[in-house]
């Protein structure tokens, strides 16, 4: 039987088209049930007896539900006990249509078998199919579709169908056509054996059914949000709250030239916005302007209503010397970006409530209000929360319980919650993945070695940090007859092994980077791969891409070859033992002079690099050592320099700038390539200003004025002062950014950091993917392998890139939130009084960087009355006490300690002690850096 | 006898026609026609578009019609392209006036948007008497045509959007009642007669092609043939036209009610029956 659907559309040019698509009805579609012998199933899904105890509903039944149950309430769906539920096609298309996670969601319930979800094509079955009335919406029109298939349902089997659903008016006309309804809620509650699901609702409230004082501003419908914009009566951008005060926030204006950022400030104008929104923002009068405050505000434990129009006047103080910005408000919501939040419970003060509050981990994110009646068994844990709405008469946005994770300061807990913020893919690779491996025992076979170059002659040695096991680089270097110096940098051929469109290359894209906590590695390829037999693991004969260059005495580049290898490394060093190597004036072997080669040509190019321009920035970078009993860190120490490290680290920028010009010549639409762009001037500006203030001027106009002035800034005072300069100038620095060649003008490739014209990353393919695909394009570019049509489709590459991005971001900063994890849990059992040195002056609070622990925090100035016995100078950027002056870049030496007051929320301290204030300095508790051993277990 | 013509109707009598609507889905609205063995297809097409500049507050109407090379052997090649010109034509000046439909109805916003009805009209077989067959059609069509509604919202900047309604129900109706059909009326011999077959075509010297509404206003007119006609006969002609438009227009009106009266489960005949 045809039907045919017809709707009209507007189209992007405006124009109004009538669209008529053919719509089959068939009478051979089965219902799916075990029960039923009528259909013809091929294979039925729903059980024959499912058991699932309701109060309401004590028969056997399955469930249907409609469109917003599945869109809202999801984790009830989720649950393991709620089986046989029926997903009409109607409902499944309305979630694809109006949320592409939640349809990821329902389709993967859908694959499991346990779960007995089975989806009913109703829009195609003869009986079930309803055509739209006139004057019905569209709506209304799915809903009388729902209840159709429903009691068709009923009818055609002798269990019992019950719709859920939470819209009334569906309910009732269901209840009218004979069917039993009962809103999520009701059904829920119902089940009695498994009363955690109550927390698990999401708690949905319509501005219209609830009472109480509206505290925000109504949102703009969508429809005025894109005219306004249109118009450019409003900008639409995404919203970004601040770190450090809850009542700030910046909006990253989308296309505009005029606005980059927008500063939003107070709830009134913040507005319920969530970070992550995409919101659309309307500017104030610039009268209205305001700046950034100094100010460091969290919300608080016990916050009063009378409160918070306190903390927005502090916010208003007027400020005429700094420069305003563009401040804003937020009108509307154009996509919520809500995800999962991992946190804490607040402790309740009223026992036995089922109210609570729960503050997330992310500082940026607000606190969500959740109902619960498990509050005691969750205290100390670490839960999950989802936010479900925030209506325009609540304090906090509403949500829902999802999980609990596990204890408190607990390390797997505490990993886990480290991994989900940050969104890191972990989970143990798929069966189609681990089929893509090679099969054991591995050897190279006749065919390989014929087509690859024979160096296994050749005195190959990889140096990496110890207790590496991806080895993806190893290096050689050897005196020629002519005088010149033939030098091999080696990388792991990783890209033998993960062909393209594979599992385990579509997994590898997906994840983007191995991802290093200080205590776990989570793999991008599996481990048979990462520390086996991609690994250029010593005395192994390993696959490899090679780079040989002939260069001469002097360093300069003669000749580049490129070629696939098989390569045998003699040695796996660490830094410091290669660095004994070539100290030890007593070993002459191969190794050692290939080394002392390498170590001389690396200065050789260093020397070039610096005179061209490149930074050399800093970052405080520390090494835990880690108890083997308890994987407690017990001591802390700074990374280590040596020349070795900076010898690979050479070798491996000359191979990446002479990839990056081959791929570049051989696909100039396509390559993908590494930028670091410019920044611009203003963002220099902090530092300028922090290093008049000790009488230093910086010339940033070009990246070699700010290395030439970086290496002149020293201070005869504070041997620290350069690397806090560095350190600081790291921060004013861009994002390098991977890209497709094809997506920019060549000028815009520069490598600002390394002051190259063109970079790339090839030398790390084990633990980036970036790598395995420049790998692919030179090994197209020297006929080594075969072409692919996504390689070299630069919309491909592009998207590819902007996911690599986002990887690495998210890779980073988890990385350094385990480094914090780790501080954190060895001040566990300490108090110890600390160097640092002030990186910036904040009206409440001082910004100190201790540089033994990596460790950046916040002195605040305040005590608990809110009254600080320091005046703050804002031009200058000071903070006076009396006589003392406390600035940017001074030292002080502060007390380090956890704040155990509360047992969930632990908190890193610190607290001044020199300079002395008297009354508020705490006295010292031992001399600055001795160290306190695991024994006072206070 | 007078009065009897060769097929056995009187000098005012049309022959039998087949009439149904809404034959192509992909149109605003559609009609075919079969009238002996002439078979015409229409179909309208509404478009938004800019109102032209001396008409700032009215839509548009357009014809074109394409004679295909099936159907008559004169139309093989190009044949057909200067007969389906003049019946354009025709239909043009028919309905350029003011009283036949409501062009202001069309429009959106003035100045800026319009709706545009591009009737396209298909001959697809000939047997005579084309343009009245065709112009019937083209009333049928356009009283089959749904236009979407639009509403329009205006920002503070005098800048407008329009948003097209989701329900595809939700739709106005081009009023036909005052819309002019043509009527031809051939003089053979001394008499004249309408709806002429192959065979009295062939033998008719002059005739009068008049536009004429329900109304009976005539709306255009046309002579063509080689002879000539004396204004008494023209003026005979034009009384008998008026008559006839008169009541084929009522005729027509009544059974498109018809039709329409069935609603959507009506039996559809298509181009199979």
């Amino acid at each position: 039987m045809q039907r045919s659907k017809i709707f009209v559309k507007k189209t992007k040019k405006g124009s109004v088209l009538k669209v008529v698509r053919e719509h089959y009805l068939r009478d051979d579609i089965w219902c799916g049930s075990k029960t039923c012998d009528v259909c013809l199933q091929q294979a039925a899904i729903l059980e024959e007896s499912p058991e699932l105890e309701s109060n309401l509903c004590r028969q056997p039944h399955y469930i249907v539900t409609d469109t917003n149950v599945v869109l809202h309430q999801m984790d009830i769906l989720e649950v393991p006990v709620i089986k046989n539920v029926i997903i009409l096609q109607t409902v499944l298309e309305e979630v694809r249509h109006r949320s592409a996670p939640a349809y990821k969601r329902i389709k993967d319930i859908l694959t499991i078998r346990d779960k007995h979800f089975y989806t009913f094509t109703n829009e195609h079955h003869k009986d079930t199919y309803v055509e739209r009335q006139p004057g019905e919406s569209a709506n209304d029109r799915n809903d009388r579709a729902i209840r159709m298939a429903t009691s068709w349902y009923q009818e055609h089997l002798d269990i019992k169908i019950v719709l859920v659903t939470d819209d009334m008016e569906n309910k009732e006309k269901a209840k009218k056509d004979g069917l039993t309804a009962y809103t999520v809620s009701e059904y829920v509650k119902s089940l009695s054996d498994s009363p955690e699901l109550m927390d698990k609702l999401a708690l949905r409230t319509s501005d219209k059914t609830t009472g109480g004082k509206a505290k925000f501003p109504e949102h703009l419908p969508l429809s005025e949000i894109q005219r306004g914009i249109k118009s450019g009566n409003y900008m639409q951008g995404s919203f970004q709250a601040s770190r450090d005060n809850y009542l700030e926030a910046n909006v990253s204006v989308h296309g505009s030239e005029k606005f980059d950022m927008v500063l939003i400030q107070g709830s009134h104008n913040l507005n319920r916005a969530v970070h992550g929104d995409v919101v659309a923002i309307q500017l104030l009068s610039e009268s209205e302007w305001s700046c950034p405050s100094s100010l460091v505000l969290t919300e608080t434990e016990k916050e009063e209503e009378e409160d918070t129009p306190n903390k927005e006047n502090i916010l208003k103080e007027k400020k005429s010397q700094v420069p305003k910005q563009p401040t804003g408000k937020v009108v509307g919501i154009i996509k919520r970006n809500w995800r999962q939040y991992c946190g804490i419970l607040q402790p309740s003060l009223i026992k036995e409530s089922t109210k609570h509050l729960f503050i997330p981990t992310e500082r940026r994110i607000h606190k969500i209000r959740i109902e619960t009646r498990q509050a005691k068994t969750l205290e100390g844990q670490r839960i999950i929360v989802c936010i479900d709405s925030w209506p325009r008469n609540s304090r906090y946005p509403l949500g829902h319980f999802v999980r609990a994770l596990g204890a408190v300061g607990d390390k797997a807990t505490e990993n886990e919650v480290l991994l989900l913020e940050h969104d890191v893919p972990h989970t143990p690779f798929s069966q189609s993945v681990l089929s893509c491996l090679p099969e054991m025992p591995w050897r190279i076979t006749e065919e390989d070695s014929k087509r690859r170059m024979d160096l296994r002659h050749l005195d190959i040695c990889s140096v990496d940090p110890p207790g590496c096991t991806d080895i993806d680089d190893a290096l050689h270097c050897r005196e020629m007859d002519d005088g010149n110096i033939e030098v091999g940098v080696h990388i792991a051929d990783v890209s033998h092994f993960i062909r393209p469109g594979t599992a385990i290359d579509k997994e590898a894209a997906k994840r983007g980077t191995t991802v290093y906590l200080i205590d776990k590695r989570i793999d991008m390829v599996p481990e048979l791969l990462s520390s086996n037999l991609c690994s250029l693991r010593c005395k192994e004969d390993r696959l490899a891409f090679s780079v040989l260059w002939v260069l001469s005495q002097e360093a300069k580049i003669i000749d580049v070859k490129f070629t696939k290898s098989i390569i045998c490394s003699r040695a796996s060093l660490t830094y410091a033992e290669a660095q004994l190597i070539i100290d030890d004036k007593n070993r002459t072997d191969a190794i050692a002079k290939s080394l002392r080669g390498l170590n001389r040509l690396a200065k050789l190019l260093k020397k070039q690099r610096i005179e061209s321009g490149a930074l050399t920035l800093a970052s405080p970078e520390v090494r835990f050592h880690i108890d083997s009993e308890t994987h407690d860190p017990i001591d802390v120490q700074s990374k280590e320099l040596r020349d070795t490290n900076s010898m690979v680290e050479e070798f491996m920028l000359l191979a990446n700038i002479s990839v990056a010009e081959e791929i570049f010549r051989e696909f100039p639409n396509c390559a993908m390539l590494r930028r670091h762009p410019e920044p611009p001037p203003s963002n220099f500006e902090p530092i300028i200003k922090a290093a008049q203030s000790k009488g230093l001027q910086l010339n940033v106009d070009t990246g070699k004025d700010l290395a030439v002035s970086l290496n002149d800034a020293q201070l005869a005072d504070n041997p620290y002062f350069n690397t806090m300069l560095r350190i600081l100038t790291t921060r004013c620095m861009m994002q390098a950014l991977y890209f497709c060649s094809g997506m920019l003008p060549e000028a815009d490739f520069k490598h600002y950091g390394l002051a190259t014209r063109i970079y790339t990353h090839f030398t790390s393919p084990i633990r980036r993917y970036s790598d395995v695909i420049v790998h692919r394009l030179l090994a197209v570019s020297i006929g080594a392998d075969a072409s692919y049509p996504e390689l070299t489709e630069k919309k491909k590459t592009h998207a590819l890139c902007f996911n690599l991005n986002f990887r690495h971001r998210m890779a980073q900063y988890a990385g350094r939130a385990s480094v914090g994890l780790h501080t954190q849990l060895f001040f566990k059992t300490r108090v110890i009084d600390e160097d640092g040195y002030v990186l910036f002056v904040r009206k409440n609070a001082l910004h100190v960087l201790i540089p033994k622990y990596g460790l950046e925090g916040m002195v605040f100035l305040t005590d608990e009355k809110k009254r600080s016995p320091f005046t703050y100078d804002e031009q200058e950027s000071i903070q006076r006490c009396g006589d003392v002056e406390i600035g940017v870049f001074d030292h002080v030496v502060v007390q380090v300690s956890i704040d155990r007051s509360n047992v969930q929320h632990q908190k890193l301290v610190l607290r001044l002690v020199q300079p002395e204030i008297p009354g508020f300095s705490v006295p010292s508790s031992g001399p600055p850096s001795a160290k306190k051993m695991k024994m006072d277990t206070s | 006898m007078v009065n009897i013509r060769a097929d056995g109707r009187s000098c005012e009598d049309y022959r039998h026609m087949e009439l149904e609507t809404d034959v192509v889905s992909n149109t605003s609205g559609s009609a075919r026609i079969r009238l002996a063995n002439t078979d015409i297809l229409v179909g309208v097409k509404a478009e938004l578009a800019i109102p032209a500049s001396d008409r700032p507050d009215e839509g548009r109407i357009e014809f074109f019609v394409d004679c295909s090379a099936n159907a008559t052997p004169k139309f093989e090649g190009r044949g057909g392209e200067e007969f389906a010109t003049e019946i354009s034509n025709i239909l043009s000046r028919a309905y350029d006036n003011q009283g036949s439909l409501n062009l202001k109805d069309l429009c959106v916003i003035p100045k800026q948007q319009c709706w545009v009805l591009y009737v396209d009209v298909m001959v697809l077989e000939c047997g005579g008497n084309v343009f009245d067959v065709v112009s019937f059609a083209v009333k049928a069509a356009l009283h089959n045509t749904r236009i979407p509604n639009i509403t329009v919202h205006a920002d503070d900047n005098g800048r407008t959007e329009l948003e097209l309604s989701d329900d595809p129900y939700d739709c106005k109706r081009v009023d036909v009642h005052k819309t002019p059909s043509i009527v031809t009326v051939s003089k053979i011999g001394h008499f004249h007669v309408v709806d002429a077959s192959m065979e009295e075509e062939a033998c008719c010297l002059a005739r009068l092609m008049l536009g004429i509404t329900e109304q009976s206003t005539v709306t255009a007119i046309k002579k063509e043939g080689s002879g000539s006609l004396d204004p008494e006969s023209i003026y005979d002609m034009m009384e008998t036209g008026k008559r006839v438009g008169q009541a084929v227009n009522a005729t027509l009106y009544q059974k498109l009610q018809e039709e329409e009266k069935l609603g959507p489960n009506k039996r559809k005949a298509g181009f199979l029956g």
